[in-house]
């Protein structure tokens, strides 16, 4: 009797998970839709050379993932990617920052960073852009205005 | 003969001994013909002991096999309550960039907070200074930042991810 009780046991115990995953395989919930965009950081810093800036952006409504980081389009941020905690990657918040010692800066507006999103659902993802710093050659902060652009 | 009631069911004062002589003859009658020798007892006895040994230590390796059925199926429920726990998930990357002197370190430019301009700074310095300047004056200053007894590149970017680290908080 004992050893028929364990044996029935030790099969629901085995059986159970194991039904509950092929029933969840035969019933598979609807996936949301999954889409790639990136989304380009611009710096209108004006008459003044840029050399140095620091932003954060974050998601906040939609739910979007942070999958990867790009320079600007100058050269003076082009050549080597921005500073960023890795732990923004599969997350909707990053603090980007890149500076360049080099004399020839960008002035005027320039895309300063491409990051690169991945959107799941169908709602449509909002951000919020902040300019924490950005500094002249000799370090000075100087005014400058930043404004994101969504791409395809 | 005329009996009570209570004498026909229970014959209590019923003299049960038979005759002296009634006991020797059926003594007699079941006596053994042939006495049986001592060696032939323990023989059996021995027998008896062993039989009896036997049975208790099969009685034990039954138990033994029950404990290990159970010691299976708690194994088994383990298991499977880890996995239904998904502890097969693994975590995020390490992320932790630790600044050995802490922020304070990298607050090169001290106005109380760490950020980008602090790394700019730095790598202005350590290019104005040149490659002789990399150790010295530069070191004096406190800005060797991981300690490796240099100021160069490596410092400028302990200080930039410092200033990017998530957990700062800054919106």
């Amino acid at each position: 009797m004992k050893k028929i009780t364990v044996i029935i046991l030790i099969s629901v115990a085995v059986l159970v998970p194991v039904l509950a995953q092929q029933s969840e395989r035969d019933y598979p919930t609807e996936q949301p839709k999954v889409r790639f965009a990136p989304l380009h950081v611009y710096l209108d810093s004006g008459g003044n050379a840029l050399a140095a800036f620091q932003l954060e952006l974050k998601g906040t409504a939609g739910q979007v993932k942070i999958v990867g980081v790009e320079g600007g389009s100058h050269e003076a941020f082009s050549k080597t990617p921005p500073y960023y905690d890795p732990a923004a990657l599969a997350n909707d918040r990053i603090i980007i920052a890149a500076f360049s010692t080099q004399r020839n800066l960008p002035k005027g507006r320039t895309r300063i960073a491409t990051l690169h999103l991945q959107i799941l659902g169908d709602a449509q993802p909002q951000y919020e852009l902040k300019l924490i710093v950005a500094a002249d050659a000799n370090g000075k902060e100087i005014p400058a205005r930043i404004s994101f652009e969504k791409g395809e | 003969m005329i009996m009570t009631g209570r004498m026909e069911h229970f014959d209590e004062d019923l003299d049960l001994r038979g005759s002296p002589k009634l006991s020797a003859g059926l003594s007699a009658l079941f006596e053994p013909q042939h006495p049986v020798p001592p060696e032939v007892d323990r023989a059996v006895l021995d027998r008896a002991h062993n039989h009896f040994v036997h049975r208790k230590s099969a009685k034990g390796g039954r138990r033994f096999r029950w404990a290990a059925v159970w010691k299976v199926a708690a194994a088994a429920a383990v298991v499977i309550f880890a996995f239904s726990l998904d502890l097969t998930k693994k975590s995020g990357p390490a992320t932790d960039r630790s600044v050995p002197a802490g922020t304070q370190a990298a607050d090169i430019d001290l106005n109380g907070r760490v950020d980008i301009l602090d790394a700019f700074k730095l790598a202005r310095q350590i290019e104005s200074a040149g490659p002789a300047g990399e150790s010295l004056s530069l070191r004096e200053q406190g800005w060797d930042i991981n300690g490796d007894g240099l100021v160069n590149r490596d410092d400028v970017d302990m200080v930039a991810f410092a200033a990017v680290r998530l957990d700062k908080g800054v919106l």
